[in-house]
Order: C-alpha cells, then structure tokens, then sequence
C-alpha cells in the first residue's frame, strides 16, 4: 500500500511560554516539566543524544536540523515553528535558517513576547516567510487577565513592527466564553492593525482547555450570534482580510475532520522529539506510544511506525463510521476527543450525533446552558520558574 | 473584481508571503502561503510563471503564440484563473 506524504510539520520547539493562557492546547503535565538550569555545553550540543543537550530534555539545534531535513526529504512544504513560545529558543533563527534551506514555506507561532527589532531582522533574514500573531482579546483588560499576564500592549507594538519589516501577518484569537462577544472588536483590531488574514478559532478541548471546560465553553445563544457576526464579516472583507472561523465543534452534529486523517498530511514533534500525528495524542491518547527523532528517522516513522498507522484509513474504525458514507469526509473525527471523553481512541468522536456517546457531550452543553450564572474560575496554565539556585 | 473587468495593462504579481514553487515530491507546481498548499494545473502554472511584471496583455499574447490558441477565448480563461486567485488574496494587480 502506498502511504500518503505529509505536506506540514509543526515543529513544537519547547513547551516554555511566558504566558499562562488556561485554554493552552499542551499537555498539562508536561508544560509542568522543568525548564532547563542551563543550556548545553558544547559537548552535549554535539551529541545530540538522549540525556545530551538541554537538561529539560527539549531536542538540540542539530537535532531539529535533522528533523528539518528529513522533513523536506519526506515532502513537508510547510513548518509552523510553535510551542509553548517559540521565541524563548535561542536558536530560533538558525532553525528557520535550517527549514529556508530546505525550500520549506516558514510560520511563527508566536505570543510576540520578547520579539524585538534586532530578533525581528535576524528571523526575517534567516528567510521567515510569516508569522501568526496571537492575541487573547481586543483590548488590555481582559486580554491581560486571560493571558495571566500584562502582554496585551507589547502585542500592539510587536503587530506594528511586524507589518514595518513586511513579513505577512496572521492575527490569531482563541474564542471563548470569557471574550466571544467581543468578536465584532477581534475583527476591528485585525483590520486595524493590518493583517492579511485572522483566525477566530473557538476554543477546543484538550490539554489544559480541557480542564477549563466549564468556564471556557460558550453559550449556545453566544455561538449562534458570533457566526452570524463571523459569516457577515466574512463577506465584507472578502478579498481584504481572510477570516477563518472555527467552530464549537461540540455545538455541532457532525465531527470535525481532525487532522485532515490519522497521518495523511500532517505531523507534529514536540519539544522532547515525540513525533506526534496531532498535537494533543501524547497526553489524550496515553495507551499509545509514540516514536522518538533520538531512536528513528522521521521517514520510518510516518511511514511504518503503529502509533501512525493505528487510525490511518479507514480499518480501524467501528461502527456507525465504518458504514458511514461520511466517513471519507470526516475521518470519524478527533481520536483525542474520542480517548479523552470516552475512554477509548478508537470510538467514533462522540461530537458525532450518531455515536451512541454523543449523550456526554449533550450533558456538557446542558450544564453549561443551563444556568445563567459564569461557570466558574479556570485554572491558569503554571509554568515551570527559572530555576535560580545552582547544580 | 469581476473578471471581465480586468484591464489588459493591469501587472498581476504573487501577492505578499506568497510563493511559487516546484513540489519535487510530485513535480508539479505549487503556490505556498501562510497555512496553505495549492497545487496549480498546467494552465494555472503556466499563466503564474509569467507573472512576472509583465501586463495581463502580454501574458495572454505570449500564452496565444506558444499554444498557437485563439487570443480572445484564451484572454478570458486567463482572467478567469487570476479573479480567482485575486479573490482567494494569492497574487494581486498593479
């Protein structure tokens, strides 16, 4: 059997991040995990094997050059350079440098925070093709107490010196219920701040949005007007600013198509260099082990490893999908979705109104429509301090 | 824009961030942009490469010599092509 080729890798850097955003799609336990108490010295960098390299465990430079290369060799066009925040690796320009070489399309996945004109132009010369900036709301005051941090300002700042070195600009908002009516606002700061393109992206559940559920998810009554507002905006600035608008998908009746396919387009490696088929199977999908960069090559590993062959096609799945005309549309949904509500990867993603789990979905929605009172204060995403004391 | 209302002077060029490329897994050409792939058929490859600078009506009259095809009918697939690639913000006019 032919296997499918990868078009994108999202290239996970590190899980350190200066904000504490509670809707954070990384793995709870690992954003926990220590920063490093120093970077690696020279001979470690060298190695570049397992115990080698930064004392939190996140891959090397060499090593994610390797990864780059094997990528493209692979027929990745495309790396989203992510995290955590990105830009609190060192190395970040000399990764793109690495990935420009290799003739892949480059995207920062940025917080902005700490993105000064001098690391500006060095990421921009090392051949930066663009950059997606997030922003947790329109104005300081909630976007400050979202992120758990005083970031809103710096953003501003950071949009404009983006748009002055002309590198494209996406604007990213995670929606929530906290900041979901602000949407009409969302779209102004995009278009005033001069972004080519804007994802309004409802918030989905995993990691640690997934323990923030309750205060996270929106009323219905607030998604039916935030896509009326969503879809009228869209016709206004057509040909202007792209929007991407992204469903609730636990307020629709069919699954969304995650991932496009188990291992048909993209993969994902995470700081530690778990190669990962979506962002969130480490931690949702915890009977499954995935392969490391450290032991395999890449080509090994999209092509013949299990953890990218157990959901791939259409074998594994069960009832209602596998005699779904659907199926080849929706890909039976997300397999985190389906481990982290039901217990069990392989079920059909209980969003589905057919899967004979889609009453624990309708049991959030309940809850959550039922009262009009807030639903409560969400946990912020802890990340590891600076170690201070010495080895 | 509709497409008719293209002038023969305006320059489509690829629009900011956007890039032409060879995919040398398949060999065929693809635009590349912030989160996205578009594989371009021949014709859409052809028309692109000579976007350049040049004017839309020296991109169709090049386009008529070398398939030797009706300059009239070929003008208006052309602007086809580039409306839509317009309205989908991959390449822009001067």
């Amino acid at each position: 059997m032919t296997r499918p080729r990868p078009y994108a890798l999202l290239a996970e850097i590190t899980y350190r991040c200066p904000l504490h955003c509670p809707y954070c799609s990384n793995p709870v336990a690992a954003s926990l995990c220590e920063a490093p108490r120093r970077p690696p010295s020279f001979a470690e960098a060298s190695a570049g094997r397992q115990g080698g390299g930064y004392s939190n465990g996140e891959l090397t430079t060499e090593e994610w050059n390797r990864v780059i290369r094997e990528a493209a060799a692979l027929g990745v066009l495309q790396i989203g350079f992510s995290g955590g925040e990105p830009l609190a690796r060192s190395d970040l320009a000399e990764l793109i440098r690495a990935a420009s070489e290799a003739k892949l399309y480059t995207n920062l996945i940025t917080s902005g925070i700490g993105l000064d004109d001098d690391r500006l132009r060095g990421l921009r010369d090392a051949g930066l093709d663009s950059i997606q900036l997030s922003f947790q709301s329109d104005e300081s005051n909630l976007a400050d107490e979202i992120a758990g941090a005083r970031a809103h300002a710096g953003k501003l700042d950071v949009a404009a010196k983006i748009r002055e070195a002309r590198i494209p600009l996406s604007l990213n908002f995670v929606i929530h219920r906290r900041n979901i009516d602000r949407l009409p606002q969302m779209i102004d700061l995009t278009e005033a701040l001069g972004a080519q393109r804007v994802e309004l992206a409802n918030v989905q559940f995993y990691g640690w949005a997934f323990r923030n559920r309750a205060a996270l998810l929106p009323t219905r009554e607030q998604v039916d007007r935030a896509r009326d507002i969503a879809n009228a905006a869209k016709a206004r600035l057509t040909g202007k600013i792209d929007i991407f608008y992204v469903l609730p998908d636990y307020y629709e009746t069919r699954p969304k198509p995650c991932v496009n396919g188990w291992g048909q387009r993209y993969l994902t490696v995470n700081p530690i260099g778990d190669v990962l088929p979506c962002p969130t199977a480490s931690s949702a999908i915890p009977d499954l082990r995935f392969e490391n960069v450290r032991g395999r090559d890449l080509d090994w590993i999209w092509q013949e490893s299990e953890s990218f062959n157990r959901f791939r096609g259409a074998e594994w799945m069960p009832e209602p999908c596998r005699s779904c005309p659907q199926k080849e549309i929706d890909f039976g949904g997300c397999r985190c979705q389906a481990a982290l509500l039901t217990g069990n990867a392989a079920n059909t993603d209980p969003v589905c109104e057919l899967s004979p789990n889609r009453a624990l979905v309708d049991a959030v929605l309940r809850e959550v429509n039922s009262s009009s009172d807030y639903a409560g204060d969400w946990a912020y995403r802890q990340n590891p301090k600076p170690e201070l004391t010495s080895v | 824009m509709r497409a008719a209302t293209i002038s023969d002077l305006a320059r489509p060029s690829l629009a900011k961030g956007v890039r032409l490329q060879i995919d040398s897994t398949t060999g065929k050409s693809v635009l590349l942009y912030p989160e996205g792939i578009v594989e371009l058929n021949e014709t859409a490859h052809e028309i692109l490469s000579r976007c350049d600078g040049r004017t839309l009506g020296e991109v169709v009259r090049e386009l008529a010599e070398e398939y030797e095809a009706d300059s009239n009918a070929l003008a208006a697939d052309v602007r086809d092509t580039l409306s839509d690639l317009q309205r989908r913000k991959l390449i822009e006019f001067t």
